[in-house]
């Protein structure tokens, strides 16, 4: 383990920090250790944690990536990180939510690169009235990108040069705007470049071609987007930057999902309401202070015991505490006024007659809308469904997961026997089987309402944010890469 | 969720006049007690402490009084407790005797220098009780021996300690228990000249002793059951029988109770249920229940091979025990925290609970999580069978478990330190903190300035200072109500009936004899 972690025990934080000083292979190896022996752990440390090594792998000094490379780089690294704890769905999503990212940058500079390939190779022959049914070849890719694509390679494609190529290549294509910009270097372009230096242009080693597009750069590359500062080959600098920009956007929106989420607090707590929730989860605090500063409400507070009662306890007394930074804590509950009783998980039915609703943190949440949330969950929420009392989620979309659950029960991770029963009493712990599971399976029926920092959802509609936010291609990492090659 | 509430109130009502009239009556009076004490204490006035004593009085009102101390004890310091209380207690005494219940509204003006206290005092006092179960509350557990009626029999005595720290614990063992100690009672107990044994017996003697035990924890239906039995049997003695025939008589018949109604029928119960478990059979049960072990030992004898999931629950890990015992037996068995209830149940191929006791309405109230098994077993098609004595059934009904119930100490959910809960837990990760830390409580909690690295002993809070911070509240109840439908069939000594026979056999049991 690199010296820099030596010393402390190895947390996110102490990641965090060693990722500046390592380079990457060793943090990947050492992001797998620490995912391996959960010492990275839950959902959102894991979120972060990946997204700051992608943000590395990405970022790579001395390598210059193109679309394939890069997502065979980052598909290796997935494949690696999830292998090492499959059970953290964040890895995962956050991996492929990074691929999607590298799969928009180079759909947008796909598209009017192979365009205009193709213009550049009809133009002169058959003329542009041919070209309409072009994009149907990008359609199944993404019929938006490809349609949006079409018009502007019309006004550009007669001229049919390198030039207009390559500045078609660093624009994003589906932005209006740069219509008039690209048909207007295009007509300055130098005409009569050859085919071959437009078929050659993608892999840009076309010293003809780069030194247009490296001109051009600076007055095509600020507008459609933040660009790297017009370096040589700008097709390449290009997706880096972009996709840094995309993961820095991602690592963003992890920042604010759980304020995101807390703004909806008060559309769903009325006063005086009873509610009950279980774990210590950053997020269900942040909505109940939220709710809190307009609105009293009694809350009941499970602990779930034995694996994640200290944090709970800790929560309801000293307020949540951030994973990230463990010197910020938030004001308990009980500060502002909120009746906070802490029952012992048995008591759930019991108490559930009274409760006005039941506000869960998944672990992670499946596309049908099932969760897996800290064990107990499922008990908790199927006593609610009995007494018919709302069961509310909440969750970012981070934690929204493409995996399907054919089989539940390979989803479940098991824990410490001994937060159950200490290892001092060897006999008990010798002859009878401790079973500790550390998280439970909830079916999609127990849950009424999924509250993700889009909105409010119901868990029938989760498929579609699955759906929005990753690719097809990527929702299974281990596919063959020739499989995704023929696509890209 | 509304249209439950109402029920609710009226099955409390319904049920109240089951209770019998000099209980309820005993209740009522020192329930107005230790309201009374309660208001005189939040007004403390330790100005005045002239020790008046006045012998008959007070026993009841220190009963009371030491019952709403300990509450209180427990809310202003976690580990001195009692120290205060003498002093404080007489001055109650004191005002007691002064004021009726018309008085309290003067006290603050009479002791300006004490008006400051009770503002302070409030929020602590409603600290420790959840109001949606404050009625569940004037039932609080006697700490200690302190302010004991004289006429509390030593073995009674001892019985109500090892019931309170749940050494006795159990609907059946403590009801032989009690029965047990009511023989040595009663065989010390000599009637006064100018009176017979029947009629001074059970309201003179037997009294103090049951009111102590119920200081000491609710009486659980079996013991209600069997107290109604003694007291008929000795309120129909013939008045003539010579004072050491009748005593022996009332033992004898005791004796006959506990073998018949329990010793038996625990026999009876077991060889019925034990025909459940076949081969291969996987039985999961919940916490313990000496009658549920009994049956699972005595098929693990017969030789069926079959596997047994325990579940068990906090704070008093009952089922550690069932699986210690089941473990010595050389049983297969899997042990799980509740949390893990939703993985184990889908192996399970039978449900066996133990009962606190049977209602009439055909639930169960059982151990607090009971409900929560049997729903789970229900909704995976794996049948339910409670085992159930008799004499644990009840005439009353309850809806749900929030007016029908007993609230344990709440100290009890906290882990591990504070010495004399220790063993039950697994080393608490808060231990060092305690000390260290509930030193200066403060009222609100105000953390984010020294949170460190090193997680829970450095943190500001622990779970021991609770009581320090306004709006928390810790809830420990002891028992809930399953509904009828989870439960496919009830096994006791009259036969293997459905829940909805319960009321049949409890007026065929406890009524008709």
């Amino acid at each position: 383990m690199p010296s820099s972690v030596i010393g402390q025990t190895p947390s996110l934080t102490t990641f965090l920090k060693s990722l500046r000083q390592n380079d990457i292979e060793n943090s990947i190896e050492l992001f797998i250790s620490l995912l391996k022996r959960r010492q990275i752990k839950n959902s959102r440390p894991c979120a972060i944690a990946t997204t700051h090594l992608l943000l590395r792998v990405v970022a790579e000094p001395k390598r210059k990536w193109d679309a394939q490379k890069l997502i065979a780089r980052v598909r290796h690294v997935g494949r690696r990180l999830i292998a090492a704890q499959p059970r953290e769905m964040a890895v995962g999503n956050i991996v492929r939510r990074v691929l999607g990212v590298i799969r928009e940058v180079a759909e947008r500079d796909e598209d009017p690169l192979t365009d205009s390939e193709f213009s550049g190779s009809a133009s002169p022959i058959t003329g542009e009235f041919q070209r309409p049914a072009l994009p149907t070849r990008f359609s199944e890719f993404s019929p938006l990108h490809g349609a949006a694509a079409m018009p502007h390679n019309m006004h550009s494609g007669r001229p049919g040069t390198a030039d207009s190529t390559s500045m078609d290549f660093g624009s994003a294509p589906q932005r209006p705007a740069l219509l008039s910009t690209n048909a207007s270097y295009a007509g300055q372009g130098p005409p009569g470049t050859s085919l071959f230096s437009i078929l050659q242009h993608p892999q840009g080693r076309s010293p003809m071609a780069t030194p247009p597009p490296g001109t051009q750069s600076p007055v095509t590359g600020p507008s459609p987007s933040r660009k790297g500062t017009g370096g040589e080959i700008p097709e390449k600098l290009d997706i880096k930057a972009e996709v840094i920009d995309g993961i820095k956007e991602l690592q963003d929106e992890l920042d604010v999902v759980d304020n995101q989420i807390a703004e909806s607090a008060l559309d769903h707590i009325h006063s005086n309401e009873i509610i009950l929730t279980h774990t210590s989860s950053q997020t269900v605090q942040k909505f109940l202070l939220t709710a809190a500063r307009k609105r009293k409400f009694t809350l009941f507070h499970a602990e779930a015991y034995p694996n994640n009662h200290e944090a709970t306890h800790a929560t309801i007394l000293n307020g949540a505490q951030g994973e990230d930074d463990s010197n910020e804590r938030w004001k308990p509950l009980t500060s502002l006024g909120i009746t906070v009783i802490l029952i012992p998980d048995t008591a759930v039915f019991a108490l559930m007659s009274r409760i006005n609703k039941v506000i869960l943190a998944p672990h992670a949440v499946l596309a049908n809308g099932s969760l897996l949330a800290a064990a107990g969950a499922s008990t908790i929420a199927l006593a609610a469904k009995t007494h018919h009392v709302p069961v509310v989620v909440l969750s970012g979309v981070y934690k929204l997961s493409p995996v399907y659950p054919f089989d539940t029960d390979e989803l479940i991770e098991y824990g410490d026997p001994s937060k159950v029963v200490p290892f001092e009493e060897a006999e008990f712990t010798d002859k009878v089987d401790i079973v500790n599971p550390l998280y439970d399976w909830v079916d999609c029926d127990l849950v009424d309402l999924y509250i993700t920092n889009l909105g409010g959802q119901a868990p029938s509609y989760l498929y579609r944010i699955v759906a929005d936010h990753y690719r097809v291609e990527d929702i299974d990492l281990n596919a063959k890469q020739e499989a995704m090659a023929k696509k890209g | 969720m509304a249209e439950q509430g109402e029920p609710a109130e009226q099955s409390k009502t319904a049920d109240e006049p089951k209770v019998s009239a000099a209980e309820l009556k005993k209740r009522a009076k020192a329930d107005k007690q230790a309201r009374r004490a309660a208001q005189k204490e939040q007004e403390k006035a330790p100005a005045e402490v002239p020790p008046a004593t006045n012998g008959a009085h007070q026993e009841h009102l220190t009963q009371a009084q030491g019952v709403q101390q300990d509450q209180k004890g427990k809310a202003t310091q976690a580990k001195g407790q009692q120290q205060p209380k003498p002093s404080k207690q007489g001055g109650q005494e004191v005002r007691q005797e002064r004021g009726g219940p018309s008085q309290p509204p003067n006290i603050p003006l009479r002791n300006k220098a004490a008006s400051t206290a009770p503002s302070k005092k409030l929020p602590k006092k409603d600290n420790t009780v959840v109001e949606l179960l404050s009625h569940l509350y004037p039932v609080q557990r006697r700490p200690n021996l302190a302010g004991v009626s004289k006429d509390v029999h030593p073995a009674v005595l001892a019985l109500g300690l090892q019931i309170s720290t749940y050494e006795i614990c159990g609907s059946s063992a403590r009801c032989v228990a009690m029965l047990l100690a009511f023989k040595e009672a009663i065989q010390a107990y000599t009637t006064p000249r100018d009176t017979s044994l029947p009629r001074h017996l059970v309201s003179h003697h037997l009294s103090p002793q049951i009111d102590y035990l119920r200081s000491c924890r609710p009486l659980a239906e079996s013991m209600g059951n069997a107290i109604r039995w003694l007291k008929k049997l000795i309120v129909e003695l013939d008045p003539d029988k010579p004072e050491h025939e009748a005593k022996d008589f009332v033992c004898e018949e005791i004796d006959r109770f506990v073998h018949e109604r329990i010793t038996v029928t625990d026999q009876a119960i077991a060889a019925s249920a034990q025909d459940q478990i076949r081969n291969d059979s996987v039985v999961l049960t919940y916490a313990k229940s000496a009658i549920v072990e009994k049956t699972i030992l005595q098929a693990h004898e017969q030789g069926t091979r079959f596997r047994v999931i325990v579940v068990d629950s906090r704070p008093l890990f009952e089922g550690k025990r069932l699986a210690t015992s089941l473990m010595r037996a050389g049983l297969e068995a899997q042990y799980v925290p509740f949390s893990g209830l939703a993985h184990v149940v889908k192996d399970a191929t039978l449900v066996l609970l133990g009962a606190h006791s049977m209602l009439s309405n055909g639930r169960l109230q059982s151990r607090v999580g009971t409900a929560s098994v049997a729903l789970r077993a229900h909704k995976a098609d794996v049948p339910v069978i409670v085992c159930c004595e008799s004499v644990k059934f009840s005439g009353k009904v309850a809806l749900d478990s929030i007016v029908l119930n007993e609230i344990a100490p709440p100290e009890e959910l906290l882990l591990s330190p504070i010495p004399e809960k220790s063993p039950n837990h697994p080393a608490g990760v808060a231990t060092t903190a305690v000390t260290g830390k509930s030193a200066a409580p403060g009222k609100s909690a105000a953390p984010g300035k020294d949170a460190s690295e090193d997680d829970e002993p450095a943190k500001l809070k622990t779970l021991h200072d609770w009581n320090s911070i306004p709006n928390l509240r810790l809830l420990n109840p002891m028992y809930d109500i399953t509904p009828a439908e989870y439960i496919r069939m009830v096994i006791c000594e009259y036969g293997s009936v459905p829940p909805s026979s319960v009321p049949v056999v409890h007026r065929l049991a406890n009524e008709g004899m």
